[in-house]
């Protein structure tokens, strides 16, 4: 359950319409592998994730990236119910993939920043609040599941 | 634990950053205390709503702080001890809370440096401040 006022609800919304998912999605899920490199550690039949550059080119990381996203962005639009929408992925993500929770935390946070940056100023703080606190619902919901 | 190459690139961000902390280390802190409220806990003494004075002056101090760290990336607990006694035994921020604040760091560079802000400079930053954190809180027990 996030806890978003009708405000923060519109400001989230209005910002997600401009975002090319596939291009943020490409990105972030980029940015985690480099970044947080152990995280690499599900993504092995990728290929190569060598270098940085490697990895923000891997067509395997963008075609991911792009799948992973536009989950996030159906999420955002059940904000009242996220662990309803996410049921499903949640059981996945424990029984098959075997991901640690935690990697979904990261995986908010680095998609924060990939919203800074692509937005710049218009990312205030309220704005980054607001999406902190949807990351983190979404996160909590992936783990919902788990056993 | 930071290579020549990682060195080399930490200061190539702080060289954006140089000269700019007042105004960086305020929204820092804005940034911080909008997204993780509990933080101010720790900052009775700004008030509730801390303004753009406090914010400035207290965000210049923060980023100096990272200016000595930068340019002393061969020797921090040496050059942070100082600070590090300070964490320890007066100021006892949990260590929960450096992870918030590198967060919204990270968030600062990329709205400002937007293009510039290569996945090079994200890892190495992230990297380089979690090793901060680390020595500001070394000395907690």
């Amino acid at each position: 359950m996030v806890h978003l006022t009708g405000e923060e609800k519109s400001a989230v919304a209005a910002l997600w319409g401009k975002v090319n998912v596939e291009e943020v999605g490409g990105e972030a899920l980029g940015r985690l592998l480099v970044v947080y490199p152990w995280t690499q550690r599900f993504f092995e039949s990728f290929g190569d994730l060598s270098t940085a550059d490697a990895v923000m080119k891997n067509p395997n990381v963008k075609k991911h990236g792009k799948k992973v996203l536009a989950s996030f962005g159906e999420g955002l639009k059940h904000l009242d119910d996220l662990k309803g929408t996410f049921a499903a992925l949640s059981e996945l993500h424990c029984d098959k993939l075997h991901v640690d929770p935690e990697n979904f935390r990261l995986l908010g946070n680095v998609l924060v920043v990939v919203l800074a940056r692509h937005f710049g100023k218009e990312f205030t703080p309220e704005l980054q609040s607001a999406y902190q606190k949807v990351v983190a619902g979404v996160a909590t919901a992936l783990a919902h599941k788990y056993h | 634990m930071l290579s020549a190459q990682e060195r080399a690139q930490v200061a190539q961000v702080w060289d954006l950053i140089a000269g700019h902390e007042a105004p960086f280390g305020a929204e820092l802190l804005l940034r911080l205390f909008t997204v993780y409220p509990s933080t101010k806990t720790y900052f009775k003494h700004l008030g509730d709503r801390p303004d753009e004075v406090q914010l400035l002056s207290h965000g210049q101090r923060v980023l100096q702080a990272v200016g000595v760290a930068v340019r002393h990336m061969d020797n921090l607990r040496a050059a942070l001890s100082p600070l590090a006694d300070l964490h320890a035994h007066v100021l006892r921020v949990d260590p929960t809370n450096f992870p918030l604040l590198i967060q919204c760091f990270q968030v600062v560079l990329a709205s400002h440096l937007q293009g510039e802000f290569t996945v090079e400079m994200q890892v190495v930053w992230d990297k380089f401040l979690t090793g901060l954190a680390v020595v500001l809180t070394e000395k907690y027990r």
